[in-house]
């Protein structure tokens, strides 16, 4: 009766109807619905839309992965309690096809303010279009690189891997000789969530591919899946104790207290490790672009990465548009990301060449400008939400030892073909 | 002039009361319709839709949903796990809590803090308490490993939600650590109810204390375990916020049990239509389950009622 019940509210208040009350235009409230990892990025916001508009924000903070639930239900039910909707990029085409986004194309390519050409082209093409059309605009441009240890990784003879096949060579070499000592070559974050395992693939699948993922379907039985795959199998034994219970807190912490060698992560992760508040291995740690697999060059993953879209049933379209365009306009990415701790990647070229951020993070900087170009996204086609949780079960089975990468990978394939 | 009034006749009084009856009862029944009834009818209408969360009622699909419901693998795989979870820490809950209902019982001193202290565990959130235990089984700097280590038991961590089935078993612990209290308070309140006279009739008769127990103690309150057992058994197979919290149903799928597996499919897959079919399913099973064991209370509760 629970799994009824919790089935029924989902359910009922996606059929029930109804209005909030509450209204945009009479107030000069924005409702804005932002995910929890951009707590820090949505205050910052909100402070500097009121001070630049005098326009109230006022701030919703979900579970990341309920942004896609509430943000259906809200245009689904009538509720219409948010005006501005912070999305996972990956969810736009399910999102747009329930009609939880506006269509914003005409007013992207007519307001010349919003200078669409200056966003990372791969980014604004993965978090903005589906069927065509545009449905938001790219908040926070996330990828993954690669962190080290300069003290871990010197002490052991070790420099910064350039292949997936040096890293393994040099994460077993680390653990095997530190492992009574607590340290080990690097951490995997395996942990179930799509940020996380879902990262750890694609950061290898986008590195060993030699051509661009499919963002309506990546090609799960070319060689270079099964590459991938077998590249997580083969470094978890020698990677910190248990992948498969370790998400990004985890790892962090992990990294931070100065055990690990080397770490997958997103591009704020430099501000963290350069905070002596919380991180031992302040002005002792490096980042690099990740290592590019047999066959394959370095790559930007887009793992996670947030947009801002409109919300059709927002009462006023032109106040909530206006919030979306100051939120990703050049200045505004430039200042979130150079602020400590707004969790908020570049999304502009703009971004990328100021001298601002170079030096705000120039280890960042330097890696990031060279990966960018080739940067590889997600699913994000309306089954995306479907497709990324087959996949991480699969690939959490295979983490364990229930199927082998090709078990894995077939099974994936599998699913994603009866959808 | 006046009219008599009319005096009622003896068929009209015994109508009039059942009709009074059933607008007493109307606001209760409305309340089990609206909670219990459609919830349920709203649940086997989706079950057999195309459903998903942005556009439910999309099309009729007939029985497809439901046979994969009862036939895909990985679907009853979640159903056994269920059945594996709930089974134990049921049973285990209501033993442990039975043995330390009748310590209680027969404690003379501080058994009003023990009983106190019991309840921590009960009024600790779920979501806190599955915390706290993940922290605590946790590889790296978890205390039970760092205790393992600082004996000299073990030179590599133990991946106690890591590895299977050392994750289930893991669960259970956390789940009966956390409902025994639950249990031990509604036992012992049974023991308290038990007439005295009989326990002074058994010292009289010289039985010791395992005689006094198997043949007076333990019949008299079989009744009160099996409800217990029953209600803890439907608690168990709702089990959601420790596999969440502590597992996220793995690793691999080894702890997605039921109830988990339709919060995915629900709200991370959004299929609702799916969903639904592995409610009913799985209402099926906590039923197959649970009707025994309220048959068995019935006939108990008949039985002493006669006796």
């Amino acid at each position: 009766m629970a799994a009824a019940a919790t089935l029924l509210a989902a359910g009922t208040l996606a059929a029930c109807s109804g209005g909030s009350g509450s209204t945009t235009s009479g107030s000069k409230t924005l409702r804005v619905l932002i995910a929890a990892p951009q707590e820090g990025a949505g205050k910052a916001l909100q402070a500097d839309y009121e001070k630049s508009t005098g326009t109230k924000v006022k701030i919703t903070v979900v579970p990341y992965d309920q942004i896609q639930t509430k943000a259906i239900l809200d245009a689904q039910s009538g509720a219409n309690q948010y005006d501005v909707i912070q999305y996972w990029y990956t969810s736009v085409g399910a999102l747009a096809q329930a009609d939880a986004l506006d269509d914003l194309t005409g007013w992207v390519d007519k307001d010349k303010d919003i200078d669409k050409s200056d966003f990372i082209a791969p980014i604004y093409n993965a978090y903005t279009q589906y069927k065509g059309k545009t449905y938001g605009l790219p908040f926070d441009g996330d990828t993954h690189l690669l962190y080290y240890n300069k003290k871990i990784l010197a002490d052991n003879g070790v420099k910064p891997p350039t292949t997936w096949d040096e890293y393994l060579a040099d994460v077993k070499k680390i653990t095997d000789a530190n492992k009574s000592k607590g340290i080990y070559g690097a951490v995997m974050m395996g942990d179930k969530s799509a940020f996380n395992i879902g990262s750890t693939f694609f950061n290898r699948l986008a590195t060993f591919s030699s051509s661009p993922i499919d963002s309506q379907k990546p090609d799960l039985t070319s060689p270079a899946a099964l590459a991938a795959a077998k590249s997580m199998v083969d470094a978890a034994p020698y990677t910190a104790p248990s992948p498969s219970q370790i998400g990004f807190d985890q790892a962090l912490a992990l990294f931070l207290s100065g055990k690990i060698g080397m770490m997958e992560a997103w591009t704020d992760l430099g501000t963290f490790a350069q905070d002596p508040s919380q991180s031992k291995i302040a002005d002792n740690w490096g980042a690099v672009p990740l290592p590019a697999g047999a066959g394959g060059k370095t790559a930007a993953p887009l793992d996670a990465g947030w947009a801002l879209g409109v919300s059709p049933s927002a009462p006023d379209q032109d106040a909530a548009k206006d919030f979306v365009k100051f939120a990703t306009s050049k200045a505004e990415n430039l200042k979130l990301v150079t602020t400590t701790g707004s969790g908020v990647d570049p999304t502009r070229t703009s971004t990328l060449e100021s001298d601002k951020y170079k030096s705000f993070t120039p280890v960042v900087a330097a890696a990031l400008t060279q990966i960018l170009g080739n940067a590889q996204s997600w699913p994000t086609s309306p089954n995306a939400p479907k497709m990324i949780q087959s996949l991480n079960d699969n690939l959490a089975q295979m983490l364990q030892g229930s199927l082998t990468p090709q078990q894995a990978l077939d099974a994936t394939e599998k699913a994603w073909d009866a959808l | 002039m006046t009219t008599a009034a009319p005096v009622p006749t003896s068929a009209d009084g015994p109508r009039r009361h059942r009709l009074i009856g059933w607008a007493l009862i109307a606001p209760a029944l409305a309340a089990v319709a609206i909670i219990a009834a459609y919830p349920l009818v709203y649940t086997v209408l989706v079950s057999f839709s195309k459903s998903t969360l942005g556009r439910p009622f999309q099309s009729w699909v007939g029985w497809g949903q439901i046979v994969t419901a009862f036939t895909d693998g990985g679907q009853l795989a979640s159903i056994l796990r269920s059945l594996e979870f709930a089974v134990p820490a049921a049973v285990l809950s209501v033993v442990i809590g039975l043995v330390i209902a009748l310590s209680l019982d027969t404690a003379t001193r501080g058994g009003r803090v023990v009983r106190v202290i019991m309840l921590l565990p009960l009024m600790t959130p779920p979501v806190m308490a599955g915390v706290i235990w993940k922290l605590m089984f946790a590889p790296t700097g978890g205390l039970f490993n760092d205790l393992l280590a600082g004996a000299g038991l073990i030179s590599e961590p133990v991946l106690f939600l890591g590895a299977s089935p050392a994750a289930m078993i893991c669960l259970i612990v956390v789940d009966i650590w956390q409902w025994t209290p639950f249990c031990v308070l509604l036992i012992f309140a049974a023991l308290q109810s038990m007439p005295r006279e009989v326990y002074e009739a058994a010292q009289v008769d010289g039985a010791g204390v395992w005689r006094t127990f198997r043949s007076v103690t333990f019949p008299l309150v079989l009744p009160s375990l099996v409800t217990v057992l029953m209600l803890k058994v439907i608690v168990s197979f709702k089990v959601f916020d420790l596999v969440f919290v502590m597992t996220s149903g793995g690793p691999g799928l080894d702890t997605n049990v039921a109830s988990f597996n339709v919060y995915r499919t629900a709200l991370q897959q959004f299929d609702l239509g799916a969903a639904g079919a592995q409610t009913i399913a799985f209402i099926v099973l906590v039923t197959i389950v649970v009707l025994p064991i309220a048959t068995w209370r019935s006939r108990l509760l008949k039985a002493g009622s006669r006796a």
